[in-house]
């Protein structure tokens, strides 16, 4: 199917599979159109449609509060075309640089799911051929019988590999949760669409990192560090991190984050609900521990620290708005140095 | 029309901000930034979203929704912002905010806010207001590029190629976006694009050469205006995007 995007700086045209969502294909084409959560939540991708007629496969989807349906709004990550269409996007769109990693649909298989914590799972998946991807991005995966995809941030990274790890923080009466713990799902053959996001960390970056994280955002940190320590990173540079769970039973890789610990690199686990039990420090000597909010305890502990410095925020939506608002009003970083993914 | 009152100067908090509404509908968002009071459109330029819940640091402003930032004083767009704010102008008597004159396309737009009170001036006395209906070509590739445009409501399609072979290359819908910025540019004589009104819509027209005599009597805000015209055309030429 024909469909045709017109930005505020110039038209795009690409085709669709039947079935396709309208965003997944301008995206597959290398066309950046815009997204934030790209699984109906957050609003980013409106369109207006010109001409044509998309079916919405997700009426009830919460992004569908910042859309106008009378006006001919929708969200392209949740429509399909029905008829060629022509859509508007009230925005600059470019194509994806040259080196980008276009997203793509791919199958793959999970494999050895174990328990982190009581609410935590980690598993591997599998894709039927390698993927090359940015450090901090996410996949959309839809297992078998579970109706629309759920973004998950890639906890691993390495080029060129047909292996993907990811974690998932279980959600009571979630769809995928449910699905994901109510058995053992090794061998499942899940549906994939990515890499997609733009909390990507490249060497190249050459800033201090500071990545901040709430409970289950600790995932795409954990590519980040990954990717920071293959290339020797912070021997140049500083790297503050910021872990928020809400008791010490919550958290986890707390060995991993040790092992990334180091002079340049200061790891600190903050507990919102609990007092730091004592048995802590002498168990995780490397590591800090505080009492309190993660934004809260990252804004006392980095006070005077901001300068040449790029941060990373992830985890449920409040936390990340309240990390932002520190790095915007304390740390004065520029929007260009703040990048977030909120696990809507 | 009256005196159209905003609110009390005690309502917005010490660099804070307060959504207002006039009397006769007018939704803005008024800013203290020290003590120096701002007013502009209430809603987001990228999405509806309120801009009384973004986050203000006493001079920036940032919508808390994706992150679009704007100096409050001149409406003027910072870092990955792609639209300026539309000021309102206030005028404080004792101690209430009124509405002072409405701002024109000129100084809410993106090359000309913010320009010295005689130069704004002298630019406002060369553009000449017109309004098109939906559907009209406001020039066509080969047509002369003496004038640039500045839009003040409508929106505006442009394509390139011709006829049947034409391809659209974007459309423009914010007060006070500028187009057809060829005339002020040197070796452009004429149109490579076309451009069309998608609905009514009232634009002002301004002679290039013309323009840039005024800016040469003021070289500041002429340097001003050329590096936010650096800025525009690098934005467009990202992409294949002409105006
Ligand atoms: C960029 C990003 C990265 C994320 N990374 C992680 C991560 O690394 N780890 C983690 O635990 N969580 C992550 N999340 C959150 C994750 O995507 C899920 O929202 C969460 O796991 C709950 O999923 P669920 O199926 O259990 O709950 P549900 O309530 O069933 O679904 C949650 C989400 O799934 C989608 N959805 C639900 N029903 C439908 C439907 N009928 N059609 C289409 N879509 C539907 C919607 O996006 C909805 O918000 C991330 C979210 C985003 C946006
Ligand atoms: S990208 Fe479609 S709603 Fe978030
Ligand atoms: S809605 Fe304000 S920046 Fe997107």
């Amino acid at each position: 199917m024909r469909i045709q995007v017109n930005a505020r700086n110039r038209g795009y045209d690409f085709d669709a599979a039947p079935g396709e969502h309208i965003l997944y294909a301008g995206l597959r084409a290398g066309i950046d159109l815009p997204y934030e959560c790209a699984t109906g939540t957050c609003g980013t991708c409106k369109a207006k449609l010109v001409s044509g007629r998309v079916r919405d496969e997700w009426p009830q989807a919460p992004g569908r509060k910042y859309v106008k349906p009378a006006a001919g709004e929708f969200l392209m990550c949740q429509c399909v075309a029905e008829e060629p269409l022509t859509v508007e996007v009230s925005k600059f769109v470019y194509p994806m640089e040259g080196g980008a990693c276009v997203p793509q649909p791919a199958s793959a298989t999970l494999r050895s799911p174990h328990a982190l914590t009581h609410d935590v799972m980690a598993f591997t998946l599998e894709l039927d051929e390698p993927r090359d991807f940015d450090a901090g991005q996410f996949a959309l995966l839809a297992p078998p019988g579970v109706p629309g995809y759920r973004a998950y941030s890639m906890c691993s990274h390495e080029r060129g590999s047909r292996r993907f790890d990811f974690l998932v923080k279980r959600k009571p009466d979630g769809g995928f949760s449910q699905w994901l713990f109510a058995g053992n799902r090794d061998g499942a053959q899940l549906e994939v669409f990515g890499p997609l996001g733009k909390a990507t960390f490249d060497p190249s970056l050459a800033r201090n990192l500071l990545l901040i994280a709430g409970g289950s955002g600790i995932a795409g940190m954990r590519s980040i560090l990954t990717r920071a320590a293959r290339e020797r990173y912070f021997e140049r540079h500083r790297g503050y991190v910021f872990f928020g769970v809400r008791t010490l039973r919550d958290a986890f890789w707390l060995r991993e984050l040790s092992e990334h610990a180091g002079a340049n690199v200061e790891v600190t686990v903050a507990l919102s609900e609990d007092d730091v039990p004592a048995e802590a420090k002498s168990q995780w000597p490397r590591l800090r521990f505080e009492r309190g909010l993660v934004h809260e305890v990252a804004k006392r502990a980095m006070a005077g620290k901001y300068a040449e410095l790029r941060a990373y925020v992830a985890g449920p939506p409040p936390a990340v708005d309240a990390a932002i608002r520190v790095l915007l009003l304390e740390a004065k970083l520029s929007t260009d140095n703040i990048r977030y993914d909120k696990y809507s | 029309m009256g005196k159209r009152l905003i609110c009390q100067v005690a309502d917005v908090p010490e660099n804070g901000l307060k959504e207002c509404e006039t009397g006769d509908g007018l939704k803005l968002v008024v800013a203290n930034a020290g003590g120096e009071f701002y007013g502009f459109q209430a809603t987001c330029p990228h999405q509806e979203v309120p801009l009384c819940e973004g986050l203000f640091d006493g001079a920036t402003l940032t919508c808390h929704m994706h992150l679009w930032q704007w100096d409050v004083r001149t409406g003027e767009a910072r870092g990955i912002a792609e639209a300026p704010l539309q000021l309102f102008p206030l005028a404080r008597e004792g101690d209430a905010l009124y509405l002072a004159a409405a701002g024109g396309a000129l100084d809410v737009g993106e090359l000309f806010n913010g320009l010295a009170g005689r130069t704004l001036e002298a630019l406002a006395s060369l553009a000449r207001p017109e309004a098109h209906a939906k559907g009209a070509t406001l020039y066509r590739p080969g047509d002369p590029a003496d004038d640039f445009f500045v839009l003040d409501a409508g929106r505006i399609e442009f394509l390139i190629g011709r006829g049947e072979r034409s391809a659209p290359s974007g459309f423009m819908l914010k007060k006070g976006e500028v187009f057809g910025w060829a005339a002020l540019l040197d070796g452009y004589p004429a149109r490579i694009a076309s451009a069309r009104c998608l609905e009514d819509s009232r634009i002002l027209r301004i002679n290039g050469k013309r323009a840039l005599a005024v800016l040469e009597q003021d070289s500041q805000a002429g340097f001003v205006v050329m590096r936010r015209l650096a800025a525009l055309v690098a934005r467009y030429l990202a992409t294949s995007g002409v105006k």
